[in-house]
């Protein structure tokens, strides 16, 4: 081998790096990017967001790799998002609750103010249930089968056990109401008839399919599209919903490069039939796509409304 | 059982991943078995942060398969040092070394290995078919059958693992306060977590175990390289004699089948642990034989029953585990938090929303123990050599994967500081013999049994008379008074007194 053809296969080599460089609207991002959960691995925020950063990594050219920071319902991975310094290279996928609702009763080290909220991509599914062997059905059912019998609802927040507390003290119900830990708490106790009903974040999905488990109404603003004949507590009268958006976050005052490259690789995560079949027909969530704007403004707008409920 | 699952339980089971992982469990574990000092906790608790990123059923059967090697190749040190590779291989030692001195390692490897592998196997089919219908059964207990359950399985463990009433006290006590750590589960207000965020979620299982098993028993290895030097290990020679017949072998059957079902009672109970199976099945071989004088010269029996037991003990472990989501002793407890890694609650509800999970764990656990065979019987001679690794080697080896593995779990600095602090407590536990058993079992089970006893007052309404329609809860419920009385008469018929009279205050 000649050393010109080794110098034309190296000019050839750097043309086609420049090219694919060229090929990208702009630099950014020029190394591997993180994406952490805020949840152990095999939850629904973690399922979601493994398949989003495959879709991601295929848009931004760049790997992005998934990291499982649990604790606290995400409280432990904000508080380090806060602090963190890499100009949009790490960025959290999940939940706003942490946000809208964990500072109002514990003492965080974050604020709404320390992040950006760059993009919703799924909605979050709240839900009271109950079993589909108990006498009543609706959440109607239940108000009425509650004015004449003592019932026994299991929790999962401090927040949904405030809106029941009200619900039951304007309907006059007599209720004791349990902690569950979580939607692995709750199934058994809804399907064993412990308790009378339910709050589920998610884990419905699991046992409505079969039967077993009957969702009453839905805590969220709007119907949930796969079940589209259960009404909203808001529907039905009572003022009170939890809104939960699994958003796209970085800490405040990020590049603007990052922040545009980001913006438009979860739209097009949005339009992706990969990342929309596993979360909605595994996980049951509602893909959408909010922009910034909107989102910053529905952060603020929800956590109000929780304070309030909370208030009382 | 549903045969479309079982089926597709065998051929996940047969797939090359599932035998690159179960396999890769059982060396890892035979090899940590060997090495004297390495224990079962120790290799879990440091194996549990490699299984991140392998799926649910891999993960799983790569830890049982581990606890399977390391239950197999404890024997190995046991025979050819005279120093069990843990402490439930002690009894192996009895007869193992001296038959290993008579010129004979081969024969007594062979017949500990073929105890293990046939304990193993026939524990694994009883598991099987106790917790299908266990679990079935168990579907149907509430939080006040949950409740008694986890009472009775705390104070029958602390009753057990503990010399001392008062030591067994103070180290369940210091387990139940940090396992109260964490958010409310009802208010979600942070309970004694001084303002860290990383406290929220209660104290970091995986850093305590690791803590409290791995790095300090390190230190205690470490201490111990000061003083004592190494034994020579027996070497391996190609004699004619050194051959298992299978007239000899035959002998051993009886012994291996008592082994087994020892093995397994003592498995499924909660709290008993390993050691007290391989001890209680010698024992037993040694009583039921007519030669009764051979125990401790060498007898292959001896090493059968002793070997058969600790195998048979680790699939019935899983009983309670499978069952009640209840673990039996300390690898258990650290399977609940593997699956907790990977968002799985263990307990009866696996059963019916995972039954294919479920049936692919049980396959794997019989692919292990034929792994486990074909592993030790060709690999006898490398296993042989691992018992020459100096502790100097391995020591440091083990601290690198502890700190690593804390870091992997993604707790960062702080996980590291909780490490190195529980390491501490757990050195001063070994150091003046406080059951760090006791401790761990009691802050894993302190929050199940808060939520289960919280829920069954709020459901109940205060009223006890609940208890009339829930048989299962009364009769846990009176067995938990029985044992709290029994403690407390051994403590005081030893002459010790009781403090305040009441051992439950």
């Amino acid at each position: 081998m000649n050393k010109k053809l080794i110098t034309t296969t190296l000019s050839t080599l750097a043309i086609a790096v420049g090219g694919i460089t060229a090929a990208q609207a702009s630099d950014w991002p020029e190394r591997p990017l993180t994406m952490v959960i805020g949840f152990n691995p095999g939850g629904s925020t973690d399922i979601q967001g493994r398949v989003l950063a495959n879709v991601m990594e295929d848009y931004l050219g760049q790997p992005v790799n998934v990291v499982n920071q649990p604790g606290a319902g995400s409280a432990v991975a904000f508080t380090r998002l806060a602090n963190n310094t890499d100009e949009g290279y790490t960025f959290l996928f999940g939940g706003t609750t942490a946000l809208t609702f964990t500072p109002i009763i514990s003492d965080v080290d974050y604020e709404i103010d320390d992040f950006e909220y760059l993009a919703a991509l799924a909605v979050g599914q709240n839900a009271i249930v109950t079993s589909a062997e108990q006498p009543f059905e609706t959440f109607d059912d239940i108000i009425e089968y509650g004015r004449d019998n003592p019932m026994t609802y299991a929790q999962q927040t401090a927040l949904d056990q405030a809106i029941i507390e009200n619900v039951a003290e304007e309907e006059g119900l007599d209720l004791s109401i349990v902690p569950t830990g979580g939607g692995g708490g709750m199934a058994p106790l809804v399907l064993g008839k412990e308790v009378d009903f339910a709050y589920s974040g998610g884990t419905h999905a699991q046992y409505t399919p079969s039967g077993e488990m009957v969702v009453a109404a839905f805590l969220s603003a709007e119907r949930s599209p796969f079940y589209p004949d259960v009404p909203t507590l808001m529907e039905l009268g009572y003022d009170y919903s939890i809104e939960d958006y699994r958003t796209i976050i970085v800490p405040e005052g990020i590049p603007d490069e990052a922040r545009e490259a980001l913006i438009s690789a979860a739209e097009y995560a949005s339009e992706s039939e990969r990342f929309r079949e596993t979360t909605e027909d595994n996980t049951f969530f509602p893909v959408v796509f909010i922009g910034q704007d909107e989102m910053e403004d529905s952060v603020r707008r929800i956590r109000a409304a929780t304070e309030e409920v909370m208030g009382d | 059982m549903n045969m479309d699952f079982v089926a597709g339980a065998i051929g996940e089971a047969l797939s090359l991943r599932s035998f690159i992982g179960i396999g890769g469990g059982v060396l890892l574990g035979y090899i940590i078995g060997v090495i004297p000092g390495l224990n079962r906790s120790v290799a879990i608790a440091i194996a549990i942060p490699l299984t991140f990123y392998m799926s649910p059923f891999i993960a799983i059967s790569f830890l049982i398969g581990l606890s399977k090697g390391t239950a197999a190749g404890s024997a190995v040190s046991a025979i050819l040092l005279n120093a069990p590779g843990e402490a439930s291989s002690a009894a192996t030692c009895l007869d193992g070394y001296p038959l290993a001195r008579q010129g004979r390692p081969k024969t007594a490897l062979k017949v500990g290995l073929f105890a293990s592998v046939m304990g193993d196997i026939l524990a694994t089919t009883i598991l099987i078919f106790v917790a299908i219908p266990f679990a079935r059964v168990a579907l149907m207990f509430g939080p006040y059958e949950m409740a008694a359950i986890l009472a009775f399985a705390l104070v029958f463990i602390a009753g057990l693992s503990s010399g001392s009433l008062f030591k067994g006290l103070a180290a369940g006590g210091l387990g139940i306060f940090l396992g109260t750590i964490g958010l409310d589960a009802q208010t979600g207000l942070p309970r004694m977590t001084f303002g860290y965020t990383e406290l929220m979620d209660g104290m970091p299982l995986i850093a305590v175990a690791i803590g409290t098993l791995a790095l300090s028993e390190m230190f205690v290895q470490s201490e111990r390289l000061r003083y004592e030097r190494d034994s020579m290990s027996v070497k391996l020679d190609n004699s004619d004699k050194d051959k298992l017949s299978w007239k000899e072998f035959r002998r051993t059957i009886p012994s291996i089948l008592r082994g087994t079902g020892v093995g397994t009672v003592v498995g499924a109970l909660p709290g008993l642990g390993p050691s007290v199976g391989s001890f209680m099945s010698y024992g037993m071989a040694k009583k039921a034989s007519k030669t009764p004088e051979r125990f401790g010269q060498g007898a292959p029996e001896g090493i059968a029953a002793s070997e058969s037991a600790d195998n048979a003990v680790i699939p019935a472990a899983l009983i309670p585990l499978f069952g009640l989501g209840i673990p039996g002793n300390v690898s258990a407890a650290l399977l609940v938090g593997a699956f907790a890694i990977h968002g799985i609650t263990v307990g009866p509800l696996l059963l019916r929303d995972e039954p294919e999970l479920l049936y692919s764990i049980f396959a794997g656990m019989i692919v292990a123990s034929l792994i486990m065979l074909v592993l030790g019987w060709f690999g006898l001679r490398i296993f042989a050599q691992i018992t020459r690794v100096p502790p100097h080697i391995v020591i440091p080896i083990v601290i690198f994967f502890c700190l690593a593995g804390i870091m992997l779990q993604g707790y960062g600095p702080f996980g590291l500081i909780i490490l190195v602090a529980f390491a501490l407590l757990g050195f001063v536990m070994k150091r003046y013999d406080y059951s760090f058993v006791t401790f761990l079992v009691a802050f894993i089970i302190t929050p199940m049994l808060e939520l289960n006893l919280r829920q069954s007052i709020i459901l109940s309404r205060g009223d006890p008379m609940v208890l009339m329609n829930r048989p299962i809860a009364v009769f846990f419920i009176v067995c938990t008074i029985i044992a709290l009385f029994m403690l407390a008469w051994r403590t005081v018929k030893k002459g010790k007194p009781v403090a305040g009279g009441d051992p439950a205050a």
